[in-house]
């Protein structure tokens, strides 16, 4: 049973918990790259790349969650 | 017609924050593309009544414990307390920690056995297996309208943060978060609230948790930042959370220990982390009795480092915020900022989102914003169908139907709940001061509630007359102080027992009143009234009851040894910042 989403579900509630930190990590990784390159919007230390640094973290935890909860798994 | 509204668009035009670049708004629409379809993905599961108003009681311990702590972290809680730490200092921190720990582990080891062994579908369910209809209905009636009008209220304030913040239009944003909850909740009832809500949690979370670290990089740290906001202020009374309560003088808020600590620490806190159902509902779908001991206890972990994200952004913003010029930004009341165009405490977070967060950030900051609104009406709304549902109209109008009548109108009563609640969102749309009466009507019946309840698990002599003329006698007395200062700015004195009390004083005293009011007289109305035999109250009176084992064997299995565990850091927390 895929746990909370109800009997005979196969996705689980901690797979949608990881898949959303996933697919903006896909988003604001290349977005974060491509600013730190001389592109940055002009926001208070915007100099430490918070977009990049943020976004890899968003894809570290949600690549771990998807891939723990994956469907079919346990 | 177009020039008559001119005036008003330029006002918002001038006020408007900031504007969404594609990448935001990708964004914001995967969050409503993800919503949308886990409500269709769990529709299948929630075809009997059980599994639709509490998620078929299957949800872990985990799930259960954030989906209750995120049901109270909605975006209008955040914004607001964001805004008072900025308008008062740390102290409002104490409404999330002894504001809400002590009671929310108090839920977990004492009241959770009761609710959970007792089999009720809601609290007013369990008033009326305790108290009788009489209670039951007086409950069910205030909660059933209460949700509509909060439901209506946090509408409403979505659409006014996305028209200050992005300028958007009213409507648009009122229609599009009711349309997306009431598909949403309609399809999957409680389990499609649970399963956003710990998403909710963790949007909040990603989208939020930036302000506060690069903040206090900004800052040079938090001793620093204390430094700074002291020097700023000449005062040190705005990072201290105990140490200015000895005299109502003596600190921003204008309160007394003793209101901090009985009338929010005991009376309001365990009022409405106890009692209200919206909160219960998440816990009642837990699996077992031990998951269901255990979510309030990892709520109140979870609880406890909440203020990083609210209270920290406050008073990052009493030194960070500039003006172009460079000198300190002032922020200002409601009032005086309608009135003079600076921003008002209610922006802080918004405005410390925009400081930090450019393209794609921005949007995840908004994301979990909308999420927050969306998630408090979901609560709402799933609340609200259910106290209908089953304690006025299966209770009143339609007893003994088919199990998949209760369920078709539990979806329909979503989407009538959300229709209310749109119209409660125009009504507050077109006079604002409603907002303030809604949340005030929510504060009387909370603090009684709690007495009434409290007295009906723990004290087997109280008896249906004794709680339902309590109940009555605590909320008729509640609704007359709040009047009485309302004509009288005056009479706070006698409530609050000091000439220098503060508004703020006024809620904590007035419900500390209200608790004792209640008691009393469910007390004196008891012992007046013939006992309820002891048979009658198995599963639900302590001492009548014989609580089951809840299957922990390891001292790590025990939820006791958790709640200790977490009391015991909430003191190290309070010794810290004393």
């Amino acid at each position: 049973m895929a746990e909370g989403t109800g009997r005979g579900e196969k996705l689980s509630i901690w797979f949608f918990v990881g898949l959303l930190p996933l697919l903006y990590g896909l988003i604001l990784v290349p977005y974060g790259a491509w600013e730190a390159m001389g592109h940055e919007a002009p926001t208070t230390l915007h100099q430490l790349h918070p977009t990049l640094w943020w976004g890899i973290l968003l894809l570290i935890f949600g690549v771990y969650y998807t891939i723990r909860f994956r469907p079919g798994k346990g | 017609m177009p020039h008559i509204f001119a005036p008003l668009l330029l006002f918002f035009a001038s006020r408007q924050l900031t504007v969404l670049s594609p990448i935001d708004i990708a964004v914001l629409a995967l969050y409503f593309v993800v919503v949308i379809f886990i409500g269709f993905y769990v529709k299948g599961s929630t075809n009997t009544s059980e599994e639709f108003f509490l998620a078929g009681r299957e949800m872990s311990a985990w799930i259960a414990g954030l989906s209750f702590v995120s049901a109270n972290l909605g975006s209008l809680e955040l914004m607001g307390w964001a805004g008072a730490a900025y308008q008062y200092g740390i102290l409002a921190a104490h409404w999330y920690w002894i504001g809400a720990i002590p009671a929310m582990l108090f839920l977990g080891i004492v009241m959770m056995p009761f609710y959970y062994i007792s089999k009720t579908h809601s609290v007013p369910g369990y008033l009326q297996l305790r108290f009788g209809e009489g209670a039951r209905s007086v409950s069910a009636v205030s909660f059933a309208l209460m949700t509509v009008l909060m439901s209506g209220v946090n509408m409403y304030s979505m659409a006014l943060v996305m028209k200050v913040v992005l300028g958007w239009n009213i409507s648009f944003s009122i229609w599009i978060g009711a349309v997306t909850v009431a598909i949403y909740v309609m399809l999957g009832g409680l389990r499609s609230a649970i399963i956003n809500e710990v998403l909710q949690f963790v949007l909040i979370w990603a989208g939020a948790a930036l302000i506060p670290i690069l903040g206090l990089i900004e800052a040079g740290g938090w001793s620093n930042l204390k430094a700074q906001i002291a020097a700023n202020l000449g005062s040190n009374d705005y990072t201290h959370l105990w140490s200015t309560l000895g005299h109502f003088k003596d600190n921003p808020m204008g309160v007394h220990w003793t209101g901090i600590v009985f009338g929010l620490g005991f009376v309001i806190s365990f009022g409405y982390w106890t009692t209200d159902f919206l909160v219960v509902q998440r816990v009642l779908s837990a699996n077992n009795l031990r998951a269901a001991k255990m979510a309030p206890i990892i709520g109140a972990a979870f609880k406890m480092a909440v203020p990083l994200i609210v209270i920290v952004p406050g008073l990052l913003a009493l030194t960070v915020l500039k003006n172009p010029d460079g000198s300190i930004m002032h922020l200002v009341g409601e009032d005086v900022a309608a009135a003079t165009g600076q921003h008002s405490y209610n922006e802080v977070l918004p405005l410390m989102l925009i400081r930090y967060c450019g393209p794609g950030l921005l949007g995840l900051g908004i994301t979990a914003l909308v999420a927050g609104f969306m998630s408090g009406m979901a609560g709402n709304v799933s609340a609200f169908s259910t106290v209908w549902t089953y304690d006025l109209y299966g209770a009143y109008m339609k007893k003994n139907a088919p199990d998949s009548h209760y369920v078709s109108m539990g979806r329909w009563s979503t989407i009538v709940g959300m229709l209310l609640s749109v119209g409660t969102a125009y009504l507050v749309a077109n006079a604002a001061s409603i907002m303030d009466y809604v949340q005030a009507l929510f504060s009387f019946f909370i603090a009684p509630l709690f007495g009434t309840v409290v007295l009906g698990m723990l004290w087997k002599r109280a008896t249906s007359a004794g709680g339902f003329w309590g109940l009555l006698a605590g909320t008729v007395s509640s609704i007359a102080m709040w009047i009485w200062v309302q004509r009288d700015a005056g009479a706070l004195q006698y409530i609050a027992l000091s000439p220098d009390a503060k508004p703020m004083a006024e809620n904590l005293y007035r419900a500390l009143w209200s608790f004792v009011i209640c008691v009393v007289i469910t007390f004196v109305v008891s012992m007046l009234t013939k006992p309820t035999p002891v048979a009658q109250l198995a599963g639900l009176v302590y001492g009548a009851t014989e609580i089951p084992d809840d299957g922990a064997d390891a001292l790590w299995q025990r939820p006791i040894f958790w709640a200790i565990i977490v009391i015991v850091v909430f003191f190290i927390l309070n010794l810290i910042f004393w």
